[in-house]
């Protein structure tokens, strides 16, 4: 081991591997006892602790859904993320459609499957702009998003709305595929495919996002991967060939031919360039269902009381496997819903990519693992050589790691230096 | 006619800070979405600022839970005088589809007053536009 | 999954004193009870590689608390469920077989009170509030009803009529 990897052994606290049994998860710095944001303990510069606090979104959904009838749950659970609401609500109406006895139509599944790619592809575009932005690189950023701009009028072609698409219901989708769709999202599926070939050229070759990407983040070996649960790109980035679509194949992933996309370097660069490819293999799914669209209903309807049991569903979202169970004690309301989110199965992953990180780099990688939620909003600092605790926002961290790495540029508001809070 | 100058200079470029209080960022992305090409907000002068000290208009998403309460207040309570909140959102508005959850709130109004509420879930850019710009009396 | 994991899977089942149930296809419940459970799952993640933990639920199931870990493998899902009584909510944590379970066993903390011994977080808080009453029961019990915890976490509040 080299003397610069020992060192950085030595001060990431937080992952101690205790030899014994190999649980990376350290004991908690005393300045960490009472968290109040996402807290992290910091060497200087280097990243030693991290403590996840994602209580700023936690509403009581699991709660509520055990008083709403199951169709309204699916709506609500839909809003549990923006970005990736679809796929929600497939993996609710999944868990519970099992529970009866009715089977969902093969249009359904196929229309499931043209929208849940959509969201897919308008989730990376995001996250791609996003990186842009955080890379300090705003003209991808811009110009991602106008592309997003283009898959999102299809989606809302199809479902009427941008966002919140509300297309599923239970045992099928609400509205059939308009008619003559089929050649305009060909065509825009193919354009979005140039794009992606596009930025793929960007990001390996333009200065910022080389510079803030090569290399960055701790490379975890697939071993860690596995042991950390890590799911979706987060697994496929260090050469897992773990994806539901592929190991459990549900709605019409079985008949519509689909790649595996994996890498195997391990930083934050190779994500970049998986969820891109990923998105091409996305658009190509959606032009093969298009075309091959079976005919036949688009729904069935179903009694508002399901039959006691319980089962649990899973679906690849955007960010990962997403998880439902459900539980039904033979009524119109649900006895348990459970709903795991993919961002918190990828969590302890995250922990382990800011293994003594610099914090210039911690934006890059927290964005790189696709957050779904607003916690880098505000985060916390204690920095063990000085002794100062400051906080600060999600745009004063993003103009510290900008100023970084490039310290000529020059800013509208000035980057703040470690220990000054605003 | 110095108080009519800096009126007219804050309208003309209102400046913004941006808080998801417990939102499931359809919003925020809406919101973000307005500053793309496309919809372009920028060209009416807003823009995003990083601390809430430098900012004009509060734009809120999101349900405000109990974690988030305390922190909206203090972001409000930080902005300097003439200040403006704009509540973005069903959930903003009145705890939309999580009314009656047990950590969801029921509007940011029960936090901060409020000057203008968007509805939507989410609301399109063109919507957050139009609600922005009318609070400016660029609409009438 | 292969026919030759599922019988060993079974196999672990019965000498763990489980009981294996399958109502749907892909899908396999497995009921161990609280002594034999860590030594279950260490069969089924070191022995059989099973590794992905998708989540661990909890349940109210009236007299006594359900846990779930929700195992996926290839097509399969595997539902390991074992039960603990209300008035000694206390369990080992599987944190040192699956790492990845540190988060969701934080969660199941926080919303129905279980302790899971030897998980270094325990303690902290995942999701709820940091004004959370002490003396208020975790949310996801069946007692609990939202309207109480609304207002004790003052998100209730008087509307004036306008």
């Amino acid at each position: 081991m080299s003397d610069e990897s020992k060192r950085r052994e030595e001060s990431a606290g937080l992952m101690e591997y205790s030899v014994e049994n190999l649980v990376p998860f350290g004991p908690i710095h005393p300045a960490l006892k009472e968290p109040e944001y996402f807290k992290l303990i910091l060497e200087g510069e280097k990243i030693v602790q991290v403590i996840p606090r994602i209580g700023y979104v936690h509403r009581g959904l699991e709660k509520a859904a055990e008083q709403r009838p199951w169709m309204q749950n699916m709506y609500m659970f839909e809003r549990t993320c923006g970005i990736c609401s679809f796929v929600h609500s497939l993996c609710y109406g999944q868990a519970v459609e099992e529970l009866t006895v009715f089977q969902v139509p093969r249009r359904a599944k196929f229309i499931r499957l043209i929208v849940a790619e959509l969201e897919r592809i308008h989730s990376h575009l995001l996250w791609v702009g996003l990186m842009g932005h955080w890379a300090g690189f705003e003209t991808l950023f811009m110009w991602v998003w106008n592309d997003r701009e283009l898959v999102l009028d299809i989606v809302e072609a199809i479902s009427g709305n941008r966002v919140h698409k509300s297309m599923n219901t239970l045992c099928g989708v609400r509205r059939d595929m308009p008619e003559g769709m089929e050649d305009r999202i060909v065509e825009r599926m193919k354009y979005i495919v140039d794009r992606a070939h596009y930025y793929r050229e960007i990001i390996d070759t333009e200065e910022t996002m080389l510079a803030r990407t090569e290399k960055v983040g701790n490379k975890i070996s697939q071993e860690t991967a596995q042991k950390l649960c890590a799911v979706g790109p987060m697994a496929r980035f260090v050469g897992l060939r773990q994806d539901v679509r592929l190991n459990d194949p549900y709605a019409a992933y079985d008949e519509v031919p689909f790649d595996l996309v994996t890498r195997t370097e391990g930083d934050v660069r190779s994500l970049l360039r998986l969820r891109l490819d990923e998105l091409i293999v996305s658009a190509n799914m959606i032009s093969y269902a298009v075309k091959h669209l079976p005919d036949g209903p688009f729904r069935v309807r179903i009694p508002n009381i399901i039959p006691a049991g319980e089962h649990s569903s899973h679906c690849e979202a955007p960010r990962g496997e997403i998880f439902y169970y459900v539980k039904s004690n033979g009524g119109k309301i649900p006895d348990r819903v459970k709903s795991r989110q993919p961002t918190m199965a990828n969590i302890p992953a995250a922990l382990e990519l800011l293994k003594g990180q610099n914090l210039a780099d911690l934006p890059m990688v927290l964005t790189a693992i696709d957050p779904c939620f607003g916690c880098m909003d505000r985060m916390s600092f204690f920095d063990t050589e000085s002794h100062r605790q400051w906080a600060w926002s999600g745009e004063q961290l993003r103009q510290y790691g900008i100023k970084h790495y490039f310290p000529d540029r020059i800013s509208a508001a000035p980057a703040l230096k470690i220990g000054e809070a605003h | 006619m110095f108080e009519r100058l800096t009126n007219w200079s804050r309208k003309r470029s209102p400046w913004v800070y941006h808080i998801n209080a417990s939102s499931c960022n359809g919003c925020d992305i809406e919101l973000v979405a307005t500053l793309t090409p496309r919809y372009d907000i920028e060209r009416f002068g807003a823009v995003l600022v990083p601390s809430p000290r430098h900012a004009d208009v509060l734009m809120v998403t999101g349900v405000v839970n109990a974690q988030t309460k305390d922190r909206l207040r203090q972001v409000y309570e930080q902005m300097p005088e003439p200040k403006h909140v704009i509540a973005i959102g069903a959930c903003a508005a009145s705890g939309g589809v999580f009314k009656g959850c047990y950590n969801a709130g029921q509007g940011v109004q029960d936090v901060v007053p409020v000057d203008m509420f968007i509805p939507g879930c989410p609301p399109r850019p063109e919507a957050i536009m139009y609600g922005v710009l009318k609070l400016l009396g660029e609409v009438k | 999954m292969s026919q030759v994991s599922m019988q060993q899977l079974q196999e672990y089942a019965a000498d763990s004193n489980g009981k294996v149930s399958t109502p749907r296809k892909g899908e396999m419940f497995i009921e161990i009870d609280q002594a034999h459970i860590m030594g279950f799952i260490s069969h089924v993640v070191n022995d059989l590689r099973i590794r992905l933990l998708s989540t661990i639920t909890g349940l109210d199931l009236g007299q006594n608390f359900g846990i779930i870990y929700n195992f996926s493998h290839e097509d399969q899902k595997i539902q390991v469920k074992t039960t603990l009584p209300k008035n000694q909510p206390t369990t080992v944590s599987i944190v040192e077989i699956v790492p990845g379970a540190i988060l969701y066993e934080m969660e199941i903390h926080d919303l129905f009170g279980i302790t899971f011994t030897g998980n270094p977080w325990i303690n902290l808080k995942l999701l709820l509030p940091d004004n959370w009453p002490a003396d208020l029961p975790p949310p996801l019990l069946k007692s609990s009803k939202p309207a109480e915890i609304r207002k004790r976490l003052h998100l209730e509040v008087e509307r004036k009529n306008e």
